[in-house]
């Protein structure tokens, strides 16, 4: 399933930040509450081979622009088939969110969720993912 | 605003050393209170980013006055950070431009190295966003973020990002207070240890022990501050909509152009914030060193080597010299100093405009110096 993501934007300008803040970092406004779907396409991603105390090593770490708009922070489990650009999935497991490149299931499920309930917006965003994985055909392995 | 001039600059070795952060500092600035012939300052500034935890010293401006045998002279601490030095820099400025104090001494400082590196790896970490410090984000993997983005935006590989560590160790085997003062190949660079892919182990500053000061005086001296600016940006990386260039270094290097009254094109040799290697070439071109998308042929061409056309990081900068967070941005103005007035030993280069570029957190609080030979 597609993860729904807290997030908030700002009245003034419009950036969406994702977890929510309650000041927009360039604004002295209060921000809305707001939410946006998990799937979007990595900025930018690396592994960690020297991680802080309390993470095992090696860790992934990815940045993702989500399709709302937010960019986010969060871990994955592999990164070796994945490139700047590579659509993912986010999905939170104990409330921590991880990235995991869209594979052969992960579009299918995606294709049933946009027969299943045509019309809404995460469909909306799941048909244009789609189309263009096929398109690009850069489905690796799922993460 | 009064013309302020530099008076004084010292530092220490920097490396692993074993004496306190105190004595560091008490080294240091004793050395630039001695070279402005000055033995008490009318004020005092600390910079230290973390003595708190690394120490777990605090009160720190009062503890460090009281050790130099300055308890009698008003002493503020400041932090921005790893910028913290250059920031402090700016604090004593403005007391003499302002005409609050007629000599001030700034010195900066930390010790880190009796700490195991995860923990000081850790502790640095806190400068970054608390939501991305909880994924496990320490700095060297911010920078491993941008490196890939910069990697995939430019015509940059792996060599011309070692070419820059190969550069800097190449300068600091000339310094005697650089923390490294052997050379290193490009083939050891590319070869060392996967820090936070594409980073490897020789991309990356060491962790550094140091301390560095200079006075600044109201009175006329053979180097002037002719420009200082600040510049930021967001605490979290996930807010910025380009990882490739630092708009806190751009709206730095515009108020120190803008104070200045002149351009980049007046600028000799510079002190660059290269933490990571690639830094430096974002730095180059944030700064208009050289136009955008040149640094890597600048680089490549030994236009930034000590016998280059604009010599960079004529001290080893962060990479070799090292990087001791709160007194890196004091001794970059330091290395400065000694280049103007031609005391830099054996790695000598040509100028009288001097740029100094130092870097806060992931580049949240940044600052630009340009020093000029009167």
């Amino acid at each position: 399933m597609i993860e729904t993501i807290a997030a908030s934007r700002c009245r003034r300008c419009g950036l969406v930040v994702a977890p929510p803040a309650p000041y927009c970092p360039w604004h002295p406004v209060a921000m809305t509450p707001t939410t946006v779907a998990g799937v979007g396409e990595i900025v930018s991603f690396t592994t960690l081979h020297s991680p802080p105390e309390g993470f095992r090593s090696p860790l992934q770490l990815a940045l993702v622009a989500l399709e709302g708009g937010a960019r986010f922070l969060c871990h994955g489990a592999e990164t070796r088939s994945l490139k700047i650009g590579s659509r993912v999935a986010i999905e939170a497991v104990d409330e921590v969110y991880y990235f995991a490149h869209l594979g052969a299931v992960d579009r299918a499920r995606l294709f049933w969720r946009r027969a299943g309930h045509a019309g809404d917006r995460v469909n909306a965003i799941t048909r244009s993912v789609v189309k263009k994985l096929w398109r690009g055909g850069s489905g690796g392995a799922s993460g | 605003m009064r013309d302020v001039w530099i008076a004084g600059a010292g530092m220490t070795r920097v490396g692993r050393r074993t004496e306190g952060l105190r004595d560091l500092m008490a080294e240091a600035a004793h050395a630039a209170l001695a070279t402005a012939s000055i033995e008490r300052p009318d004020a005092i500034v600390v910079a230290a980013m973390n003595p708190e935890e690394f120490l777990g010293d605090g009160n720190f401006a009062s503890n460090v006055a009281t050790h130099l045998g300055f308890a009698d002279v008003p002493t503020i601490r400041i932090e921005t950070a790893t910028s913290s030095g250059a920031a402090g820099f700016y604090a004593g400025f403005a007391q003499v431009a302002a005409g609050l104090a007629r000599r001030v001494l700034v010195v900066g400082g930390e010790k880190m190295t009796h700490l195991p590196t995860p923990r000081v790896s850790e502790l640095i970490g806190r400068s970054i966003d608390p939501y991305e410090r909880s994924y496990g984000a320490t700095m060297p993997a911010l920078a491993g973020l941008v490196t890939r983005a910069l990697m995939a935006r430019q015509p940059i590989g792996e060599r011309e990002i070692s070419q820059v560590s190969v550069k800097n160790h190449a300068h600091a085997a000339r310094n005697p207070y650089a923390h490294f003062r052997e050379p290193v190949s490009l083939e050891r660079v590319m070869s060392s240890r996967m820090v936070a892919d594409p980073l490897r182990l020789l991309h990356c500053c060491p962790i550094s022990d140091g301390a560095a000061a200079v006075v600044l005086t109201a009175e006329r001296t053979p180097v002037r501050v002719a420009g200082i600016g600040q510049g930021t940006d967001t605490l979290a990386i996930r807010h910025r909509y380009d990882l490739t260039s630092f708009r806190a270094t751009q709206a730095a290097a515009r108020a120190a152009f803008a104070m200045a009254g002149f351009g980049p094109a007046r600028v000799d040799f510079a002190e660059v914030h290269d933490a990571f290697a690639p830094f430096e070439l974002i730095s180059l071109e944030d700064l208009g060193l050289v136009p955008p998308g040149k640094a890597v042929r600048a680089t490549m061409h030994g236009e930034t080597a000590l016998d280059g056309r604009l010599p960079i990081n004529p001290s080893g900068g962060l990479k070799a010299r090292g990087h001791p967070l709160a007194a890196t941005g004091l001794a970059q103005l330091v290395e400065c100093v000694w280049q103007l007035t031609g005391r830099a030993e054996g790695r000598q280069v040509d100028g009288r405009v001097a740029l100094a570029h130092s870097i806060g957190g992931l580049a949240t609080n940044n600052w630009v110096t340009i020093l000029e030979s009167a």
